[in-house]
């Protein structure tokens, strides 16, 4: 490592390089601030890309013995795969501990980019219904602002990154900057027909962040289907080739990668953050980095470990940890809930070959909305993804050459998978687990979350209505379930370091910027107040540009 | 006019090899030297290699269980117009596969053969393998469809379902993994009629008329 990347001081310390820490660098550089970005994980390149490699080119077809060894927690996750299971973090080397009877799945990557890599892509904004929620329903506290405050940022994300997607209408899901909307099948369109005739609920192709048409230099989709594995046209939004790449153009952004922050330094004499300490990823040496502000975008639970882990006298806590509330009110949508059935009228053949569309439907959430009124036995909601398209059979009964015809022939399946909002709770939490470190002597997270009655009575609700739905359009051989799934699965875990305007109730202020050190911020999962039901990366983003854009404002104003 | 498919294809993958190395520029960091941090998939090795080897030995059945799982996987899946599970080498990928699996996964897949091998002797007096291919179909042909409850007897349903088949639940497990080796397969791939592009053109989506299903 060059020793002058470590020996200058930079006027802001991002740490992290995913959707949210992209977005910081590119952001901050772009104004022209000097920016230090500061990744635990390795550099990519496409050509580590795997998306067109056929599944029986992978020696064990996705049963790998290694990924089994090493990411028992990781493998959970339907995208860390025999092809690519290296971006994600080693379970042996990066523990964290559980109650026996609270279990808890925290999917993580450590490579440029992280989660970015392989998120999926689903982008939606949340509503004045979601950050006022409170003030509707009288559960806990709303959002220090409102839809108005954060609209232009989306804007600004949105037309940057590419959604796709169509324009709805629907007070729940604000519509956007939307590139074209990819098509939907034909089971699709039954269902979208037949849930607005008879339930009048808005059902929509899946906005999503992959480009239906060249956007800002890159191509457009080619279907190939598997985005996870990587994109060799960059048409699926992934920070690396996006943000990550607009920040070093402009010559402000130094990327230091294989660099784990363990903690934030402070200087007392001041009570402002200098910057962060960092073990080498491979070295294991201990080094500093130095900055007139620092920014942790590491993601929700690894931010707030870093935050919790910078403890100094005046801090004993954990930093920024005045309130006391750093770590409580962690969230993850809660899953689970859904049902499935076949279109058995629908004679369209399924297809092993391209084009395999990336993106499923999405069905708005229609409980507890200004139109529909309050549910007797819930509050808040969720929203439905899903899709309808004929597949393969492999499961027909029979031997032979009747079983191959049957297998060919098929079954047109359509299902619907409920995500839905998950409370914010001071009793779901993170600490740091005294007994535990990770490979390179960090402090690790003891997590203790578990679901509530109103989370298992939204997926007993979301079983119902999804089971209606698919019978109401004719479908057959429905099969419903209530279930919920272990806290993590949603992989949209928020809610760690959350916003507020008291100081004695929250931990960062509307701009994400810590009530108690005024040069450090937090604007990825952490500061959510609540969790809503859509997908919250889109947010996150827009959050984050509204933050950096406050910071150098502050900047100008020689206020740091 | 038709899609441009290997044409498109190379432009892609020239266009973005020639521009993905500078895409990044440096980074500082040791650890480009020290470990690439790479799957074997994302260095390219094409893992299936091994199947096709010429001096393959199992990893984890014996000659006797490799025998009986060829010729069951035959049965279920036959060479027809097209390659069936022989030729697809099912039991090779099994093999591995189990070599790689927990302790009990393995004791219940030997069970299962060994199950199917004992109805074989009791009823013919010989293994499963030995069976003329009539046999075989005889033998699997009533595990290999839903079963039901008998009209004729007094059995009612819950008393039906409280006693399953366990030569049914044995051989549905059997002939689902035989089923997951062969169509994950790319012979299998190619019976489910792959055509080996990974690109072919945009998604159109429903194209019938407006109202036709609505």
């Amino acid at each position: 490592m060059a020793q002058d990347v470590l020996q200058q001081t930079y006027d802001a310390i991002v740490v992290g390089s995913g959707a949210t820490g992209g977005w910081a660098a590119k952001r901050l550089s772009e104004a022209g601030l000097k920016v230090a970005l500061v990744e635990a994980g390795r550099p990519v390149t496409a050509r580590e890309f795997t998306e067109h490699m056929p599944a029986f080119q992978l020696k064990y077809r996705n049963h790998s013995p290694e990924v089994m060894r090493t990411r028992p927690i990781q493998r959970q996750c339907y995208a860390c795969m025999e092809y690519n299971y290296e971006w994600f973090v080693n379970d042996l080397e990066n523990p964290y501990s559980t109650p026996p009877d609270k279990p808890f799945t925290w999917q993580r990557l450590r490579v440029l980019g992280g989660r970015s890599l392989v998120w999926g892509r689903q982008s939606y904004r949340l509503s004045d219904v979601d950050f006022k929620a409170a003030s509707r329903d009288g559960y806990d506290v709303d959002w220090p602002f409102s839809y108005a405050d954060l609209a232009p940022f989306y804007d600004i994300v949105e037309r940057y990154v590419g959604i796709s997607g169509a324009a709805e209408r629907d007070e729940m899901l604000p519509d956007g900057q939307f590139l074209p909307p990819m098509k939907m099948s034909c089971g699709e369109i039954r269902l979208r027909d037949s849930i607005k005739k008879r339930f009048g609920r808005t059902l929509t192709i899946g906005r999503t962040a992959v480009l239906t048409q060249p956007h800002n230099g890159r191509a457009a989709c080619h279907y190939c289907g598997p985005c996870e594995r990587g994109c060799m046209t960059y048409s699926y939004f992934s920070s690396p080739f996006t943000t990550v790449k607009d920040a070093r153009k402009t010559g402000n952004c130094t990327l230091i990668t294989d660099a784990i922050v363990s903690h934030v330094d402070m200087d007392t004499s001041n009570n402002l953050a200098q910057g962060v300490t960092f073990i080498h990823r491979t070295t294991k040496e201990t080094k500093q980095v130095r900055g007139r502000a620092v920014i942790l975008c590491a993601q929700a639970l690894e931010s707030t470990r870093i935050l919790l882990n910078s403890s100094t006298r005046e801090y004993s806590k954990g930093l920024a940890n005045s309130s006391g509330l750093l770590g409580h009110y962690l969230m993850d949508h809660v899953v689970g809930g859904g049902a499935s059935g076949t279109f058995d009228d629908l004679q369209v053949p399924p297809s092993a070959n391209p084009p395999h569309r990336p993106n499923g439907i999405y069905v708005v959430r229609f409980r507890n909305t200004p139109a529909t009124g309050n549910h007797p036995h819930f509050i808040r909601g969720y929203g439905f993804q899903g899709g309808a398209s004929p597949e393969f059979n492999t499961g027909a009964p029979g031997i032979g050459a009747d079983y191959k015809r049957a297998v060919k022939l098929g079954t047109y399946g359509v299902s619907l998978g409920a995500f839905g909002e998950s409370l914010a709770n001071f009793d779901n939490f993170c600490e740091i687990d005294p007994n535990l470190k990770d490979a390179w002597g960090i402090p690790a997270l003891r997590i203790s979350m578990a679901h509530g009655k109103n989370e298992a009575d939204l997926m007993r609700d979301a079983g119902i209505t999804a089971a209606e739905m698919l019978e109401a359009a004719g479908a057959r051989n429905v099969g419903l379930t209530t279930r919920v799934e272990m806290p993590g699965m949603a992989i949209h875990e928020v809610g760690t370091a959350r916003m507020g305007n008291d100081p004695k109730k929250s931990v960062l202020d509307s701009f994400c910027q810590s009530h108690d050190v005024s040069n450090l911020l937090v604007t990825d999962g952490s500061c959510f107040v609540s969790s809503a039901c859509q997908n919250p990366t889109l947010t996150m983003m827009a959050i984050t540009v509204r933050a950096c854009d406050h910071l150098v404002e502050r900047f100008r104003r020689n206020e740091i | 006019m038709p899609y441009p498919l290997i044409k498109r294809r190379d432009l892609i993958r020239a266009a973005v090899f020639a521009t993905a190395a500078s895409a990044l520029g440096p980074a500082f960091s040791l650890a480009q030297a020290v470990s690439s941090g790479l799957t074997p998939a994302a260095r390219g090795e094409d893992g299936s290699l091994f199947l096709t080897d010429r001096n393959w030995k199992a990893a984890f059945l014996n000659d006797h269980q490799n025998e009986t799982l060829v010729a069951l996987s035959d049965v279920v899946i036959p060479a027809t117009g097209t390659p069936g599970a022989k030729e697809a080498l099912v039991n090779r990928y099994l093999d591995l596969l189990l070599s790689v699996q927990p302790a009990e996964f393995q004791r219940q897949f030997v069970a299962a053969l060994d199950f199917i091998n004992k109805e074989s002797q009791g009823q013919f007096g010989k293994d499963f393998r030995a069976l003329a291919l009539d046999d075989q179909i005889w033998l699997l042909t009533p595990w290999a469809y839903p079963q039901r409850a008998s009209h004729w007897t007094e059995w009612n349903e819950t008393r039906w379902k409280a006693t399953p088949d366990l030569g049914q639940q044995r051989f549905e497990w059997l002939k689902a993994l035989i089923a997951m080796a062969y169509y994950g397969s790319e012979i299998g791939q190619k019976e489910l009629g792959w055509d080996g592009e990974s690109i072919n053109g945009p998604y159109e989506g429903c194209t019938h008329p407006g109202t036709t299903h609505t």
